[in-house]
C-alpha cells in the first residue's frame, strides 16, 4: 500500500462528503447578493417603522388640525416620502420570490446541467438525491430566513403607522396583504422549487430562467385568485336603504342583492337619483335586501394561513416533480443495495 | 468483487419517445483490469454507452452492469471524464482537487491527483476558466484518478491534448492501470491513439457493438488476403471487406478453414480491422469474449 492510500485512511472519520461546503463555494456570490439585499431591505424596513412613520404621523396630525384652512402649514414631505418607501419597499418585498425562481432555475439546476457539471458531481462519492437534497434544502432554509425576518418588519412597519397615518394602506391591500404575512415566505419557497424543476426539466440555464420566473407568477396569480375562497366569508344581508354591510373594510368576495326565495343577484344598475328610490326600484324587481361576502380583519391569519399552507402544497409538489425528473435523467437515484438482481 | 468490469445484455438507448436509438441490441463483456478501447465514427454511440456505464443515463432496455453491480450502485466506484471535460469555472485548480477530497472522503489520493496537475504544470491558483482546453482535461483526469476508481470511464479523453501531454497522460493512465489494477475504457475515432496503450477493443458501429474483444484475439480472428482480382473461393470464409483495385482482389476475412494456396494472407493491422468493418456494415458482429450471462445466472 502507498503513502496515499495511508492518508486516505488518516482521513477517515471525515466519511460523510461535504456536499454542503461546496454549495456554499460554488454559489458564494449568490449568498453573498442575497444576505445583502436581506441586510438592505431590513434597514429600510425599520427606517420606515421608525424615523419615516413618526415624520409622517406628525405631517397628518399638522395637516388633521387645520380643519380645512386655506393656509396650512405642514409636513407634506414627510407624508409624500413615506408613501414612497413604503411602497417601492412593499413592492421590492413582493418581487423576491420572482428574484429566487430566476436564481434556481437559471443558476442551481439549469446552468449545472446545461455545461455537464451536474453529471460531475454525481460521479463524485454523491448520489444525485444528495446532490438535490442539498441543493433545495440549503437554499430554502437562507430563502427562509431572509423572507420571514423582511415580512416581519414588513408588518411591523406597517403596523406602526396604522391609524396613525391617513394613507397608511389597509390590512387587505393587495400587496401589503402578502408582504405582511408568511405567504410571501410560502412564495418564495414554491419559487424555489418551481425554478430547480424548471432547471431539471429543462436543462439549460436562459430558458429555465425565463420559465421559473412565469411559473412563479402563475402560481402566485392562482394563489391570488384562490385566496378569498380558502377560508369561508361572513354574509351579511342588510336592508336596501342601509346599503351593504361592511363596505371598504376587508377582502369582498361578492356582493349584490338578496331576492325573495334566498338567491344572489349582481347588483343592477339603478339611475334613480336618491338611495330610496334605487331601494325601491329594486324591491320591485324583488330583491329584499343587499348581501355582502367578505372577510373581516379577524380573517387575517386564517387567509395568511390557509393560502401559505396552498403554496407549500405547490412547493412539495414541484419538489417531487424535480425528483422524478432527476430519476429519469440520472437513471437511478440512490446507490442501490440490490446488485445485479 | 467481480472478474467482470462491464457486462451488456441487449442494452440500448433511446432518447425521447420517438428519437432514434444511439444504442440498440449492445451484448459484451469487459474483463476486469482491462485497458480498452471504444472506438467507433463520430454519433455511434460511444459516450452514450460510456455514460449509461457511469450510471448518468438509464437504459432504455437491456441490463449492463457494472463492477459486478449495478451502474449507480457503483458509481463511488467509478471514475468518470465526460467529453467537454465539464468542471466548474469559477473554482481554482487546487480548490477543484479540494472538492474532490471532500465529495470522495473515503477514497481520495491527493498525491495522485496532485502529481498529475503539478505535472502541466498547472498553478493551483489559476482559476479553471482561465485554462486551455487540454489543461481542464488534465485537471478533469486528476480529479477522476484522484478517486482511486476500480473503472475509469474517459470518454475521448486526448482530444484536446498536445502530443506531449497526450503521451505523458497516458503512461500515468497505464502506470495506474498496472499499479491498482484499474480497468480503464476509454473512447475515440482515432485508432491509432489506442492501438500501442489498449489490450481490449470494443467496435462501435451506428449504435451495435460491431466488435468485442481482446485485440490479439480480434486480429487473430482476421486474415488479409489478396489474390488475383478473377479469383474466387472465399464463399467458405466470413467476408468482411473485399474490394477488387484493377487486377488486385484484397479482402478481409474471418477464415473458417484453410485457405487456398494462391492466396497470400496476413493479419490485418488494427486500423485495416477496425476500418474494414465500419466501411462495411453490412458484416456479422463478432465477440470473441462470452457475453456476460454466467453472471446473471449467479
Amino acid at each position: 500500500m502507498s503513502a496515499a492510500t495511508a492518508s486516505a485512511a488518516v482521513r477517515a472519520p471525515a466519511a460523510r462528503p461535504r456536499t454542503a461546503r461546496w454549495l456554499l463555494r460554488l454559489h458564494r456570490p449568490a449568498l453573498v447578493v442575497w444576505t445583502a439585499l436581506v441586510i438592505l431591505g431590513a434597514a429600510l424596513l425599520l427606517w420606515l417603522a421608525g424615523p419615516l412613520t413618526d415624520a409622517a404621523a406628525e405631517g397628518w396630525r399638522q395637516y388633521n388640525a387645520c380643519k380645512w384652512s386655506e393656509k396650512c402649514p405642514y409636513a407634506q414631505d414627510a407624508i409624500l416620502r413615506y408613501k414612497d418607501v413604503y411602497n417601492y419597499l412593499t413592492l421590492s418585498l413582493a418581487a423576491l420570490p420572482f428574484l429566487v425562481a430566476a436564481w434556481a432555475g437559471a443558476a442551481l439546476t439549469g446552468r449545472e446541467l446545461e455545461s455537464g457539471t451536474a453529471r460531475l458531481a454525481w460521479t463524485q462519492g454523491i448520489t444525485p438525491v444528495r446532490w438535490l437534497v442539498t441543493r433545495l434544502a440549503l437554499p430554502a432554509a437562507a430563502v427562509a430566513a431572509g423572507t420571514s425576518l423582511l415580512v416581519f418588519l414588513h408588518h411591523r412597519a406597517w403596523s406602526a403607522a396604522d391609524g396613525r397615518v391617513d394613507t397608511a394602506k389597509n390590512w387587505y391591500d393587495f400587496w401589503t396583504f402578502h408582504t405582511n404575512g408568511p405567504t410571501t415566505v410560502a412564495l418564495a419557497l414554491a419559487a424555489l422549487a418551481a425554478g430547480a424543476l424548471t432547471g431539471l426539466a429543462l436543462g439549460r440555464a436562459l430558458p429555465a430562467l425565463a420559465v421559473s420566473v412565469v411559473l412563479t407568477a402563475g402560481v402566485w396569480g392562482l394563489a391570488q385568485w384562490l385566496m378569498p375562497h380558502l377560508w369561508p366569508a361572513v354574509t351579511r344581508v342588510t336592508s336596501l336603504e342601509h346599503g351593504y354591510a361592511a363596505p371598504y373594510s376587508g377582502v369582498d368576495v361578492a356582493k349584490g342583492l338578496a331576492i325573495r326565495g334566498g338567491g344572489h343577484i349582481p347588483e343592477p344598475e339603478c339611475y334613480a337619483a336618491t338611495t330610496e328610490g334605487c331601494a325601491r326600484i329594486f324591491r320591485e324587481r324583488g330583491a329584499v335586501g343587499w348581501f355582502h361576502a367578505y372577510h373581516p380583519a379577524s380573517h387575517y391569519w386564517p387567509l395568511q394561513l390557509t393560502t401559505s399552507a396552498f403554496l407549500l402544497a405547490l412547493a412539495a409538489l414541484f419538489t417531487l416533480a424535480a425528483f422524478r425528473v432527476l430519476r429519469r435523467l440520472s437513471g437511478s437515484l440512490r446507490a442501490g443495495k440490490g446488485a445485479t438482481a | 468483487m467481480s472478474d467482470t468490469a462491464l457486462g451488456a445484455t441487449g442494452l440500448g438507448k433511446r432518447f425521447g419517445r420517438r428519437g432514434g436509438w444511439a444504442l440498440r441490441d449492445c451484448g459484451f463483456r469487459l474483463p476486469a483490469g482491462r485497458v480498452c478501447a471504444v472506438v467507433g465514427p463520430n454519433g455511434a454511440g460511444k459516450s452514450t454507452l460510456l455514460a449509461l456505464a457511469a450510471g448518468l443515463l438509464p437504459p432504455t432496455e437491456g441490463r449492463l452492469t457494472v463492477l459486478g453491480t449495478t451502474p449507480a450502485a457503483a458509481r463511488a466506484r467509478v471514475g468518470y471524464v465526460a467529453q467537454d471535460k465539464p468542471l466548474y469555472p469559477q473554482l481554482t485548480v487546487a480548490e477543484t482537487l479540494r472538492m474532490g477530497a471532500d465529495l470522495n472522503p473515503e477514497r481520495w489520493d491527493a498525491e495522485t491527483a496532485g502529481r498529475i496537475v503539478a505535472a502541466g504544470p498547472l498553478d493551483p491558483k489559476a482559476r479553471i476558466r482561465s485554462l486551455s482546453g487540454g489543461q481542464r482535461t488534465r485537471v478533469a483526469l486528476a480529479l477522476a484518478l484522484g478517486k482511486r476508481p476500480e473503472l475509469l470511464l474517459l470518454d475521448e479523453p486526448m482530444a484536446d491534448l498536445d502530443p506531449l501531454a497526450r503521451h505523458e497522460l497516458m503512461g500515468t493512465l497505464m502506470a495506474e492501470a498496472a499499479q491498482h489494477g484499474t480497468t480503464i475504457v476509454m473512447s475515440s475515432h482515432v485508432v491509432a491513439e489506442l492501438e500501442d496503450s489498449c489490450d481490449h477493443l470494443l467496435l462501435v458501429g451506428d449504435g451495435r457493438v460491431r466488435l468485442a474483444g481482446e485485440i490479439d484475439d480480434l486480429l487473430a480472428a482476421h486474415l488479409r488476403v489478396s489474390g488475383p482480382a478473377e479469383k474466387a473461393g472465399l464463399d467458405a470464409h466470413t467476408v468482411v471487406e473485399d474490394r477488387v483495385t484493377g487486377r488486385q482482389r484484397t479482402a478481409l476475412i474471418r477464415p473458417a478453414g484453410p485457405l487456398g494456396d494462391d492466396w497470400r494472407a496476413a493479419e490485418p493491422t488494427l486500423e485495416e480491422l477496425v476500418l474494414a468493418h465500419l466501411r462495411n456494415p453490412q458484416a456479422p458482429a463478432l465477440t470473441t469474449a462470452p457475453a456476460a450471462t454466467e453472471e446473471s445466472a449467479a
